[in-house]
């Protein structure tokens, strides 16, 4: 009973973790994380690993790509109707995504298809996420591993290990991404 | 007060994130008259007023979706 009467005390948070550093990927977490702090929750985010590029100054390494990422449809943002039906992802043969401006092309056409459905640049969504009050963590160790500065890193980004960030987030949640 | 906030064309989550900027930077008095294209907003805006203790009102939906959102007054 003391239990529940405690839960209920808690404040409401969120929490994300971030290991995934592609366009893609990116895009649901910081979504996620501002709609939570939106609706007063209180909201922390830890980047580690390839997560990391999401919250670097420079966003020219964050891509997509439909290599080895069969649940990627890839259509056509341009053209005619019936060619932007096409999932290209479906009917061409994996082979093909690893030929030379794939990759800038893929990308490309997510970020395009990304701001004809009404979304913001990446660059601008964590910006707002910041501006909200979501509290972001860069794992030193990884920052570390991967060669990082942190004066690569967006400003309001803090450094500290998985420990803290456990320390700050739910007792029994956590999102990974 | 009547104010009218324009987020049509714009996607999940910020259509929403408009809206609460709108309600901090207005009188406790605000009437908004929000309008959006984003389709998952006719369950989502009731879901924000609902937890956030606003009241709304879809006023119509269609050609666009309307919501008139204003805080409750005790």
């Amino acid at each position: 009973m003391d239990k529940i009467i405690e839960t209920r005390e808690m404040p409401s948070q969120f929490s994300l973790i971030q290991t995934k550093g592609t366009l893609d990927w990116a895009y649901p977490a910081f979504i996620l994380a501002s709609t939570a702090a939106v609706m007063d929750k209180e909201v922390e985010m830890f980047f580690t690993f390839y997560g990391l590029k999401t919250i670097l100054k420079n966003t020219q390494g964050l891509k997509v790509t439909p290599l080895g990422n069969p649940g990627m449809p890839v259509k056509s943002p341009v053209g005619p109707e019936w060619l932007k039906k096409v999932d290209w992802n479906q009917s061409l043969p994996g082979l093909v995504w690893t030929l030379p401006g794939a990759t800038l092309l893929a990308t490309w056409g997510f970020k395009k298809q990304m701001l004809m459905q009404g979304q913001v640049p990446i660059e601008e969504l964590r910006g707002l996420c910041l501006e909200l009050g979501v509290k972001m963590t860069a794992c030193q160790m990884t920052v570390d591993l991967m060669g990082y500065e942190q004066d690569e890193f967006i400003e309001g980004v803090d450094f500290a290990g998985a420990a803290s960030y456990f320390a700050k987030t739910p007792e029994n949640q956590s999102l990974l991404i | 007060m009547l104010i009218k906030l324009d987020t049509k064309g714009l996607a999940c989550p910020m259509p929403i994130i408009k809206l609460k900027k709108c309600l901090a930077q207005n009188a406790q008095d605000v009437q908004i008259m929000m309008e959006f294209t984003d389709a998952g907003g006719l369950k989502d805006v009731p879901a924000f007023c609902q937890q956030q203790g606003l009241l709304y009102e879809l006023v119509q939906q269609s050609p666009v979706m309307e919501f008139k959102i204003w805080r409750q007054t005790l």
